[in-house]
């Protein structure tokens, strides 16, 4: 499902040149479940969000669903993104001036989708997220957990078919996290292919794979068993 | 989705109050000013458009070159009328309009005195007042028909049918109402409450077959299809072929729908009243990029708080066009609630705005035409505040701006910094120009008029009272109310005449100079108070032959060039005028223009008014009294109608003051607006730098370093829009002032109050907040990260 090859992002600042990804190459094949990992600024997020389409590379390429789309513009990438991806943050990234349902509700939105299956899709969601009874809450009324609940849903309130998490269990307890890495899981078993970078070991042993990065490079891949 | 930016919208609204209330109360205050700006200049532009045939209609108006220059100027020969009709047969109907008599009009007990005159038979078919009883093309036939609006039928006659009724005029004729016609609009340069036919003009001898006399004003129709132009090079010498070349001037035709708004001349049409409207339409746009700067300041430097809502919009998919659509949607929705303040405002204010203007503009609410306006002119407000907001706001990355990397650096040059400079360069350019305005008009008031405007009141001459002037000027001098009594062609504060046809020893053949013409009977210096500089004033009773003496200007010796002027012979209307004394020149026509020079003819001239010296020994009330009784003995018929001439002169100064006030006002309207879109923006500020205030608050800063800290980057601002308003102001001004050969000159401490005022304001509009954050308690705001 991707193929990314020889992947690289520059960083150019008046005086400083950072090289976040050096020459990446992997794939994940449709339905996998792949941890990535390394250090501090070894360039984890700047890959995830070139997986997401929200960057662009500087070079090589990738290959998205059978389409080459290291070079597509801001138009086409935020085409594929509504149709295809979800996202889930550290910090949760929720709107807040929506209440919990107008949150989730939003991709939806921007796909168009009819009010009558917006409501339907959007009730799912919460209900399978735990989360319906604080459908008319705003964000700041909620705690972490529920948070990264709502940004979970909202996250696939869209059934995209890959789902990138960027340290989705950083904010959160260990009891908190370990909710959020059933519900990947769960949405892993029923065929979405889920990327997630994390710090920690624990929540990397729900994948199936793990990419280790070190300094913009990959430098091993173990499969779990 | 809609329905979701709605509700974006609102609760931004909502949760921040201040910035709400700062945007949406600028924005209303700019559209109000703008829609009554705007009103006004529709109002102007609107002036007899109503008449049906107005494409076809025109005024004569004559063209020659005095003193080098080309003049243009709307009077014509009473002849000209009826000898174009005559002989011209591309033209439909012709009118000549004489709406400058104000007759006594008499029914019953009933004596009222309005705005009429004389008009041709045509008038009523050419010109679109609609005729509501009567025939319009017969209404003015007969000589002793008379037409009127409805507004005095009402008054003379109540609810009764006006026609076939009889009215007095001056006790003299008796008139038949034969035309009921509709109030003039206020949009009319005709304004009337009688027609008369000019054939009675003719029949009391004001009427002259005399190419010379340029003294009314001719319109035109012309046939349909008749081209203007070709027409107007037919009749370029008509008046020059009918006085046989005794008259050089050229007529042209000027069209009747322009006639408001242009009136002068530089071989074509150049400026005229549209000056004045491009002025406040310039004003009007000024006032409304001000407010919508406002918005543009106010919803970018908010943007941190909603550039995180972008990030996720454009994670979850939205496009930069859709997001530019919702915050394209977000301020015309404000614009649409600022509107509707506006509206309001509008309607508060209009009444102030009219007596201001001198204008009866009401909100034509039942008008479809004003909704359109108002719903275009809302949305144009919001895209022109909105689009700068939008493509800004949506053009935040979000893989930055979830990173929280938006803390937009301090550069140098910010739009935000370019534009409240904009702001501020305009509110300073109108500061200045207010101050010159006032400046001038302070300065024509102060003028030396060359006489002494108090206790001085004059009177018209009605027939009765030219007959009895002997007896009622000696009982007045009697009585103790006058100390001194004169008759003189025009009110002292009017010249009514003048000619370049003088003549004297030794004049340049060529010369077309022109002179105002005056005349008096005698004590002109004793009743008006001028002063006399050489040989004496004129006195009949020691020498009757003073009947054909006359006072020259000192302006006048000079350009006549007389180097003992007393003696000389002035030649005038076919009269040999003996100088028998100079006057210094005193201030006739306009305060705001040089003296024209005067010849001051004596009593074989001609007489409409009387002059009055009040006797400084009574109170005014008596002294008035006294005279009353005096003139009703002999003009029983007639209501004392006096008039001081100082309130007289002060009325010069109307227009300016008009002006001048509504400048001011908008000046202020304008330093308000941006003062608002100041305040915000340094509230915003304090908020932003509240942690770095902390810190050094914490390393040792006192409160006025950091006041000043805060209020500097501001007051950069400032002096940057002060160098850049003070030229142009100086451009614009310098240029006004020329329009005045009466005028102060370029002023610096002007610009130099300007600056300083603006510095101030600016000044006491940040350092609130300033000062705010730099007194507030360090150990707080650093524990708000
Ligand atoms: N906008 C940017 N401008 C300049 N350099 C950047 C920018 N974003 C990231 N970098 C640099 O690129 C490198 C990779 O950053 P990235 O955010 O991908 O690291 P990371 O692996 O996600 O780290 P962390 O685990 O701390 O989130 C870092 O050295 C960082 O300093
Ligand atoms: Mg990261």
């Amino acid at each position: 499902m991707i193929k990314i090859s020889n992947l690289e992002k520059i960083y150019r600042t008046e005086d400083v040149e950072t090289v976040a990804l050096n020459k990446v190459s992997f794939d994940v094949k449709e339905g996998e479940f792949v941890a990535i990992m390394g250090p501090s600024g070894c360039g984890k997020s700047t890959l995830l969000n070139i997986l997401g389409l929200l960057d662009d590379p500087d070079g090589g390429s990738f290959v998205f669903a059978g389409q080459e789309v290291a070079h597509y513009n801001e138009r086409k990438r935020a085409g594929l993104r509504k149709q295809h991806i979800g996202f889930v943050f550290q910090s949760f990234n929720l709107i807040d001036e929506l209440t919990v349902y107008e949150n989730v509700e939003l991709p939806l939105l921007y796909l168009k989708v009819g009010a009558d299956e917006r409501k339907k899709r959007v009730e799912e969601v919460l209900e399978k997220m735990q989360i319906m009874h604080r459908k008319n809450h705003f964000p700041q009324q909620l705690s972490g957990g529920q948070q990264q609940r709502v940004a979970v849903a909202r996250a696939v309130v869209n059934r995209p078919r890959l789902i990138l998490a960027d340290e989705p269990t950083g904010n959160l307890d260990s009891i908190n996290g370990n909710e959020v890495m059933q519900m990947l899981t769960e949405l892993n078993d029923a065929g979405t292919t889920v990327i997630m970078v994390t710090h920690s070991e624990h929540d990397a042993r729900y994948s199936h794979r793990i990419v280790r990065m070190l300094d913009g490079q990959v430098v091993l891949e173990n499969v779990m068993i | 989705m809609l329905r979701n930016y709605f509700k974006i919208a609102f609760r931004n609204l909502l949760r921040n109050k201040g910035f709400s209330f700062i945007n949406i109360s600028g924005l209303a205050m700019g559209m109000a000013s703008a829609i009554l700006i705007l009103m006004w200049i529709q109002h102007e532009f609107s002036y007899d458009k109503f008449h049906e045939k107005k494409d076809r209609i025109y005024q004569m108006w004559n063209r020659s070159v005095f003193d080098g220059k080309l003049q243009s100027w709307d009077f014509t020969p009473k002849v000209l009328g009826k000898t174009l009709k005559q002989e011209m047969p591309d033209i439909q109907e012709v009118s000549r309009v004489e709406i400058r008599s104000p007759f006594l009009l008499i029914v019953g007990d009933n004596k009222l005195r309005v705005p009429g005159g004389f008009v041709d038979p045509g008038f009523l078919t050419m010109f679109s007042f609609p005729v509501l009883k009567g025939d319009a093309k017969t209404a003015l036939n007969n000589v002793y028909s008379i037409v009127i609006t409805e507004k005095l039928a009402k008054s003379l006659f109540n609810d009764d049918n006006p026609i076939g009724k009889t009215i007095r005029i001056e006790n003299k004729d008796n008139f038949i109402v034969t035309g009921l016609v509709k109030s003039p609009p206020t949009n009319s340069r005709f304004q009337f409450e009688y027609l008369l036919p000019w054939a009675y003009l003719t029949k009391i001898g004001w009427d002259d077959d005399y190419w010379g006399n340029n003294s009314t004003n001719t319109f035109i129709e012309l046939k349909p299809h008749v081209n203007a132009e070709a027409f107007s090079t037919k009749v370029k010498d008509f008046t020059i072929k009918h006085s046989k070349g005794q008259e050089q001037n050229e007529l042209f035709l000027h069209p009747l729908t322009k006639l408001r708004l242009y009136t002068q001349f530089e071989g074509k049409i150049a400026g005229g009243r549209i000056d004045l409207v491009k002025i406040f339409g310039l004003l009007a746009v000024f006032i409304l990029v001000i407010a919508c700067i406002n918005f543009m300041n106010l919803s970018t430097a908010r943007s941190e708080k909603r550039a995180k809502e972008v990030g996720i919009r454009k994670v979850v998919g939205a496009e930069k066009s859709t997001l530019i659509g919702q915050f394209l949607g977000e301020s015309i929705m404000l614009a649409f609630i600022a509107g509707v303040f506006a509206l309001a405002l509008v309607q508060f204010f209009l009444p102030l705005f009219n007596s201001i203007t001198d204008k009866q503009l009401t909100v034509q609410y039942t008008d479809i035409r004003f909704w359109i306006f108002l719903v275009s002119f809302i949305l144009f407000t919001g895209v022109l505040a909105g689009s700068y907001p939008a493509f800004y706001l949506s053009a935040f990355q979000p893989v930055r701006v979830l990173k929280g990397v938006l803390k937009a650096a301090h550069t140098s040059f910010s739009p935000r910094k370019v534009l409240v400079v904009i702001q501020f360069a305009i509110a300073i350019v109108l500061i200045i120009s207010t101050l010159f305005i006032k400046k001038q008009i302070l300065f024509s008031q102060d003028r030396e008029t060359g006489y002494s405007k108090d206790n001085l009141i004059y009177h018209f001459l009605t027939e009765d009272l030219v007959k009895k002037y002997p007896l009622i000027k000696n009982e007045l001098l009697n009585s103790g109310a006058a100390v001194s009594v004169c008759k003189t062609s025009a009110p002292i504060t009017e010249g009514w005449s003048n000619s370049w046809g003088f003549e004297w020893k030794g004049k340049d053949p060529k010369s077309k100079i022109i002179f105002n013409r005056f005349c008096v009977d005698d004590d002109l210096t004793k009743t008006i108070g001028l002063t006399i500089t050489q040989g004496r004033d004129i006195n009949l009773k020691e020498f009757p032959t003073d009947s054909t003496a006359c006072l020259l200007s000192e302006s006048a010796v000079r350009i006549m060039g007389f180097k003992d002027p007393i003696g000389q012979i002035v030649k005038d209307n076919s009269i040999d005028w003996h100088v028998v004394g100079v006057i210094k020149d005193f201030v006739l026509q306009s305060p705001f223009e040089n003296t024209q020079p005067m010849v001051i003819e004596g009593a074989k001239g001609w007489f409409n008014v009387i002059h009055i010296k009040l006797n400084n020994a009574n109170s005014t009330a008596q002294n008035i009294k006294t005279a009353e009784q005096i003139f009703k003995k002999y003009n029983f018929q007639f209501p004392f109608e006096y008039q001081f001439i100082d309130q007289e002169y002060a009325k010069k100064f109307n227009d300016a003051e008009r002006t001048s006030k509504l400048i001011s006002l908008f000046a202020a309207l304008t330093i308000i607006i941006s003062c608002m879109g100041l305040f915000g923006l340094a509230t915003y500020m304090a908020e932003n730098r509240i942690k770095e205030i902390g810190v050094r608050k914490v390393l040792g800063a006192s409160v006025i370093n950091i006041t000043a800290l805060l209020s500097k980057d501001f007051l950069k601002l400032i002096v940057i829009a002060i160098l850049i308003a003070s030229p142009i102001a100086y451009w614009a001004m310098s240029k006004w002032l020329q329009t005045f050969s009466y005028h102060i000159n370029m002023q610096w401490w002007i610009f130099i109050a300007s600056g300083i005022l603006s510095i101030l304001i600016a000044f006491s509009t940040v350092s609130y907040q300033a000062i705010k954050a730099a007194m507030a308690n360090p150990v707080k705001s650093l524990r708000t990260e």
